[in-house]
């Protein structure tokens, strides 16, 4: 048989069977509700998370007063410090017992025991702090004090670190302008969420090529497309095709309902360039292990591997792909850069696209 | 016959090693290693993807050895006048002299307040290269936990905490007696002078508390590193044992697909074996090697236990996972039977882990903070390692719903494990109608126990429910729960109906409709209070707590669950089996309706 050239009709007819048999099983809806359970599972995580590890974050709400039993002495500067917060009440004992009965009959919410000790001693100043254990009270009490806490750490070291040869404070002064945000929230929007949503298509698609590979071969349809007209070429390329198209279709919805929540995303169309790349190298890698090991179970699992791999990886260097969308969305990425590395990335997709039609060609399936 | 899933479960072993070729192995290998590699490496990193999220101008060179430990900050070094323009060419920020200046934007916001925390980080790492923790460290924490009797009913929603004050005195166990605290405490003094040698006298001591691992819970710290209890660990740890979980139960279902794609399971089903040796010797080998692999993972975390104690605890650990593992198989063993092709066994066994991770991981994450942790398994694993003690009521709350929902998939998949559904291009829903109507034909089987089956499926769709509308403004997401719980309701009280009249088990008469939606709504109302004194207890306080148990005024629940039901069937009746969907949302409006009424305090207060 010669080998024919590859058609790009027959890629087209091929991709659009696949996209009938993926609409008509329903599947595509359930890939799309996942997607929505991973994005509101992560909202819930960040209005959940950072407010608990960002105490300024609660502060726009009402937060009520805790009290708070002290055990130690009314000069003590721990409890002078305590007398000023804002949110806390703290009342004085001098003895455990007393505190304890309070604590437990849910007078007070926590008990501290103030340090023996001073600033201008030489010994350790050990604060122990009794939590109601299993209560959420446990951890608001636990952000009330952290500020205190380190305003006290920071009078002791005030006078204890001049004992320190050498030592100079690093004494900056950071004007704000009074736009309230923190770090935490900011850099889980644009640092965790976007990147994760807008990748989870490119990831779900590499797994589903497998699916459409492995199953002509085990149902042993493979054959019986192969007689068709059509190349084993032409029929995996129609397939990676269609796996990689609607990548960028269900990032950009990702992106529109981001921004409705008021999200703002810069970069958007080198953001979806960028992902689609990303998928193009994704189902070409994961095409080649379908070919190569035919059999599904084996082949998700060194998909899965690879795709850990490549996640893994991406912690080490800037412009990692999640990374590069973090940079573009909130323009902390110059045009030179981020073109660059998009070159780079295309590159990989190509070289892999070569490797796919050399093992498909390799294939003892093929004809 | 008890030889007969011995000699499935052989097969299935010799023929899972005939499908890992040499290359496959090497392959495998070769990744795995790749991967253990990689996250080593990335272990080493913050574990953040956040490299150079922000620019700042910096005008002199002393602030670079700061700024450069944090990999965040991008910066470009110019002179005063070109930093004190640094929002001309994008910066977020401009350092000159002892200033910083902010940009007006959001980002640039956030940018000075991680700058704020870098310049915390390096002075802490200054200090602590002095050796001399007097002077550098002088201040400790010790966080100790004191237990005290919770208290629900402080929390609001008085008519469903009064019916189930009886339930929950046994759930939140007796408060300890006061000379415990005794030793717990003592007098002040003595808690002086014990603290003060509980604090390191070694910087030794400092490195290991900075150098933490995740396993371990924080007690001592200085103020700086001192955190609320949030337990990230919780999720590490439900990584790390559902991950394995997950892969297994992938080669599950593709076995379990490939018996019918290639036909192969006929002659199985041919040989003189019944449809529940073939699933057991096809699952065995599977649940033990997915045990094997968590003994293992148990071994990694607390250890190879020496004591008889330290045995109990691996024990016990695995007691915890075997639920969730057995769920994970049961519905990936029924999307296998149900599915038609491998696409829409990956989507529904992804998003059946995503859901189940879900409900693992949400309360688990609150562990320690709240009693509501505890509906989930991965809670009791987390107490397990950090050495508490997991009374024997916590363990049947939180894996009882799992064992449930696990062993009545499995039986509604046996139902159907057979030829006319395994090789035959049904649909899914008529499959689903098969194994109802299995049930129905056994002589025990009726709508009564069928609704009580239902009550821990619809159960933990409520509790993801909960989470999937956290996100919406309060009002609606209220609202939305309302309306979505009570179509879960509705559908599986209407759907042995259905079945009923639908396969004509049941003629389609008004005697029929009525007699069956009695029985129905009984059988619902029955397990759910029983489901509701069992589990519910700890969080009937909260306002979605009382949505999902609303009927705390005991008759007008068993009214409402049959007159919704009734609706529905008398819709069935007069329409035909056809409008079956419309009745339920007809039966759903009902039903939305009482409970918004009832709970109409919640929007108008």
């Amino acid at each position: 048989m010669t080998r024919h050239r590859v058609s790009a009709k027959k890629i087209q007819t091929i991709a659009k069977k696949e996209f009938k048999e993926l609409m008509r099983e329903k599947t595509f809806i359930l890939a799309i509700i996942i997607q929505l359970f991973i994005a509101s599972f992560s909202t819930f995580l960040v209005i959940g998370l950072t407010s608990f590890y960002d105490p300024s974050m609660l502060n726009n709400i009402e937060m009520e007063d805790t009290n708070i039993a002290v055990v130690g002495l009314e000069s003590d500067e721990f409890y002078q410090i305590l007398l000023q917060e804002r949110n806390i009440r703290p009342y004085l004992y001098n003895d455990f017992q007393l505190a304890y009965t309070d604590f437990y009959e849910r007078n007070v919410d926590a008990i501290i025991v103030t340090p023996a000790g001073t600033a201008d001693g030489t010994g350790l100043l050990n604060v122990d702090i009794y939590l109601p254990k299993s209560e959420i009270k446990a951890t608001v009490v636990s952000l009330q004090l952290k500020e205190p806490l380190e305003r006290y750490e920071q009078s002791v070291r005030d006078v204890r670190t001049q004992r320190l040869p050498g030592y100079t404070p690093i004494e900056f002064n950071i004007i704000k302008r009074g736009i309230k945000a923190t770090s935490t929230y900011f850099e889980f929007i644009y640092v965790a969420l976007l990147p994760l949503l807008v990748f989870t298509p490119a990831f779900i698609s590499g797994g589903l090529i497998v699916d459409f590979i492995t199953e002509e071969y085990e149902r042993k349809t493979m054959d019986m497309l192969l007689v068709t007209p059509a190349s084993m070429l032409e029929i995996v390329s129609g397939k990676a095709m269609l796996a990689t198209l609607i990548v960028p279709l269900q990032s950009f919805v990702w992106m529109l309902l981001l921004s409705m929540n008021r999200v703002e995303i810069n970069n958007s169309f080198q953001i979806l360039l960028t992902v689609t790349i990303v998928a193009f190298i994704l189902v070409m890698a994961s095409t080649i292990i379908s070919v190569l090991f035919k059999d599904r179970g084996v082949a998700q699992l060194i998909y899965s591997l690879v795709l850990i791999f490549l996640f893994m990886s991406s912690y080490l260097f800037t412009n990692s792909p999640l990374n590069l969308v973090t940079r573009l969305s909130i323009e902390s990425i110059g045009a030179l850069e981020s073109w660059t590395w998009i070159g780079i990335y295309m590159s990989v997709g190509i070289v892999l696209y070569t490797a796919m039609i050399m093992a498909v060609r390799h294939d003892p399936h093929n004809i | 016959m008890m030889a007969g899933w011995l000699t499935i479960a052989k097969w299935e072993l010799l023929r899972s090693k005939l499908k890992f070729d040499v290359k496959s192995v090497i392959m495998l290998t070769l990744s795995l290693i790749l991967v253990i590699i990689a996250a080593y490496a990335a272990a080493q990193t913050g574990m953040s993807m956040n490299q150079k999220i922000y620019l700042a101008a910096v005008s002199q060179a002393d602030v670079q050895p700061i700024i450069d430990t944090d990999q965040r900050f991008d910066y470009v070094v110019v002179d005063r006048f070109a930093a004190s323009t640094y929002y001309e060419y994008g910066a977020d920020m401009g350092i000159i002299g002892r200033n910083v200046y902010l940009g007006d934007t959001r980002k640039a916001a956030s940018a000075g307040d991680a700058l704020e925390n870098t310049f915390k980080t390096y002075r802490e790492l200054t200090l602590t290269a002095y050796n001399d923790v007097n002077n550098s460290h002088p201040v400790w924490v010790t966080v100790h936990d004191l237990e005290r009797p919770q208290n629900f009913q402080l929390a609001g929603a008085e008519e469903t905490a009064d019916s189930f004050s009886r339930g929950f005195n046994a759930t939140t166990g007796l408060p300890e007696g006061v000379d415990s605290t005794g030793a717990e405490g003592g007098s002040s003094a003595s808690i002086r002078t014990g603290s003060s040698t509980v604090s390191p006298e070694e910087i030794a001591a400092l490195d290991e508390m900075e150098g933490k691992t995740f396993f371990e819970k924080q007690t001592l710290s200085t103020p700086t590193n001192f955190s609320p209890p949030v337990p990230f660990t919780a999720i590490l740890y439900a990584f790390l044992f559902i991950f394995p979980i997950y892969f297994v139960s992938q080669f599950y279902s593709t076995s379990l697909m490939d018996e019918r794609t290639n036909k192969k399971g006929e002659l199985v089903l041919a040989a003189p074996l019944r449809g529940r040796d073939v699933i057991i010797g096809k699952t065995v080998p599977y649940l033990l090697i997915t045990m094997a692999i968590q003994t293992g993972i148990t071994f990694y975390i607390i250890g190879i236990p020496s004591t008889l104690a330290g045995l109990e605890r691996v024990v016990l650990v695995l007691a915890a996972i075997l639920p969730v593992v057995l769920l994970f198989f049961a519905l990936s063993f029924y999307s296998a039977i149900l599915s038609r092709s491998f696409k829409e066994l990956t989507f529904a066994s992804v998003f059946l882990s995503v859901v189940i991770s879900g409900y693992l991981f949400f309360p688990a994450m609150f562990a320690n903070i709240h009693a509501i942790s505890s509906i989930s398994p991965i809670t009791l694993i987390v107490r397990l390692i950090e050495g508490e003690e997991v009374l024997m009521n916590t363990y049947l709350f939180s894996t009882l719903p799992f064992y449930f929902v696990a062993l009545s998939t499995y039986a509604f998949g046996t139902f159907i494990f057979r030829e006319e559904d395994l090789f035959t291009q049904k649909s899914i829903s008529s499959k689903i109608v098969d194994c109802f109507e299995m049930f129905l034909s056994y002589p025990y089987g009726s709508v009564f126990l069928l609704s009580i089956i239902f009550i821990p499926f619809v159960y933990m769709a409520q509790l993801m429910l909960i989470v999937m509308l956290f996100n919406l403004p309060v009002p609606y997401s209220i609202i939305a729960m309302i309306i979505l719980s009570a179509m879960a309701e509705e559908i599986v009280k209407s759907i042995g109906i259905y079945t009923l009249f639908k396969r004509k088990i049941a003629k389609l008469s008004l005697r029929n409709a009525v007699k069956y939606s009695v029985l129905s709504g009984a059988g619902f109302f029955v397990g759910e209070k029983a489901v509701a004194v069992l589990t519910l207890a700890p969080i009937a306080s909260s306002a979605f707590g009382s949505v999902m148990t609303m009927g705390a005024l005991l008759l007008i629940p068993l009214v409402l669950h049959t007159t919704t039901v009734l609706v529905s069937s008398l819709v069935m009746y007069k329409k035909g089996t056809r409008y079956y969907l419309a009745s339920v949302v007809l039966a759903t409006l009902v039903h939305s309706i009482y409970n918004i009424v009832i709970l109409r305090g919640l929007f108008f207060d």
